[in-house]
């Protein structure tokens, strides 16, 4: 068994919307995701000289000078060579450093960092959380580092998924089984049909008995009319095999309310238009059952409705 | 085992002075069946049977193609939209229309000598 049977077919197949992966990463990382932590920091009464060594041990160009994870200024590489030139390398940080440090929120999209890289002129930006502490430092570098981990983990997944759909095919093939399935739409009476013909062909192609097919198609038939008239939109998925075929129908509401009366031969819930159109004449469900070797239903509020058929394909069968 | 009645389609044309609305002509028919609930025709038409209805929507069809009905009657003078024709002529489903009401083309059809009584089973 494999978990999802690659699909055959598909309505909705070509999605005109296309948006490369880089772009959706830029909006969905945020800052938290790409910053350095937790930030190489020092004191304010830490001397120049004090910083000149982290930057050289750290290889880092800024170091934010904080109380308690409060941000009070900024030392950058520029300030310790002003300082060591002027002559005040050993005096404390908190008389030379930058003070109203732009910053970013750790919430903010990597797409706004990037602007905010664009707008002001900084290698680096300090960023604090929501409470105003300091939580890590960001520089150019590290989004560059950030998306490209994540293109590399995105690519991998695809690959993975990729190859899971192939074993999967390759394993439907083996079987020799065929999946057809597509998106039923509310209302859309227009379409009611599509999937039973569509199924209907790959029984036909496989010289499958005629009465077979024809209890197949009445039951994928239903099934969909019974999605378009009641449901919220759902799908069916036929799954032919050598000896059965098995027709599934989901949708996401809003369910039976009390299966067993919908069972009897008359009832129907359906409205105006479509008994108008000849539907809803209470047949449907009864009309499945006749024509399932194996029926199953169940259905509530909160789930929708899954109806799953079974029809038993009989290899001696001969044509009626 | 039942013998099912069965009607060539030339006098079937002429009985119900119809107007073929696609090139297919079938043989014969096999039984008739008269309904506008699809669900109805779905549980009760038989392969190579005439269907009356006065349905004209695209699942006429649909549910033909699902039982393959070899003909669909349109009664009353009623005719479907020209895609819709296009669709059974693609489906291989013999369409034709006629003036008379469905109980009149019942009664010419079984005067023609398309009879059986079948029933409800």
């Amino acid at each position: 068994m494999h978990p999802a049977p690659a699909p055959f077919w598909d309505a909705d197949a070509g999605d005109a919307r296309r948006i490369s992966v880089a772009q959706v990463l830029v909006y969905e990382l945020r800052v938290r995701d790409a910053m350095s932590k937790p930030p190489i920091t020092a004191a304010p009464t830490d001397s120049l000289r004090v910083i000149q060594e982290l930057m050289k041990s750290r290889r880092i160009s800024g170091v934010p000078i904080t109380r308690a994870d409060a941000l009070l200024g900024i030392i950058s590489i520029e300030d310790i060579i002003n300082a060591l030139d002027r002559g005040y390398i050993n005096e404390p940080a908190e008389t030379h450093m930058a003070r109203n440090v732009v910053t970013l929120r750790d919430h903010f999209s990597l797409v706004r960092a990037v602007a905010e890289f664009d707008r002001h002129e900084f290698g680096r930006f300090p960023v604090l959380d929501g409470d105003e502490h300091l939580v890590g430092i960001i520089t150019r570098g590290d989004i560059t580092n950030c998306l490209m981990q994540h293109l590399e983990r995105r690519a991998e997944e695809a690959l993975a998924q990729e190859a899971s759909l192939r074993a999967a095919r390759a394993a439907d093939e083996a079987a020799n089984r065929v999946v057809v399935r597509a998106h039923v739409r509310t209302g859309d009476y227009d379409s009611a049909g599509k999937i039973s013909q569509r199924m209907r062909q790959v029984l036909r192609d496989r010289g499958v008995n005629p009465e077979i097919q024809r209890r197949a198609a009445v039951v994928a038939y239903e099934a969909e009319t019974n999605i378009i008239i009641h449901s919220l939109g759902g799908e069916i998925i036929a799954t032919i095999d050598p000896d059965k075929i098995v027709i599934e129908a989901v949708d996401t509401g809003p369910g039976i309310e009390n299966v067993d009366q919908a069972m009897q031969e008359g009832w129907s819930t359906a409205g105006r238009l479509p008994r108008e159109l000849g539907f809803g004449a209470g047949m449907g469900l009864p009309n499945i059952k006749r024509c399932s070797d194996a029926l199953n239903i169940t259905s509530d509020s909160q789930q929708g409705t899954r109806l799953r058929s079974e029809i038993r394909i009989r290899q001696t069968g001969a044509a009626t | 085992m039942k013998t099912p009645a069965t009607l060539k389609f030339p006098p079937l044309i002429a009985a119900l002075r119809a107007e073929p609305l696609t090139d297919r002509r079938p043989d014969t028919v096999t039984g008739c069946y008269i309904s506008d609930l699809l669900s109805d025709v779905l549980a009760h038409a038989e392969p190579g049977m005439l269907w009356l209805t006065i349905q004209t929507h695209r699942n006429v069809v649909s549910v033909a193609a699902t039982k393959d009905v070899a003909v669909v009657l349109f009664t009353c003078g009623r005719r479907p939209e020209p895609e819709i024709i296009a669709e059974a002529e693609k489906e291989g489903i013999a369409l034709l229309t006629t003036r008379l009401t469905t109980y009149e083309a019942a009664g010419k059809l079984w005067e023609a000598g398309l009879r059986g009584e079948n029933g409800h089973e």
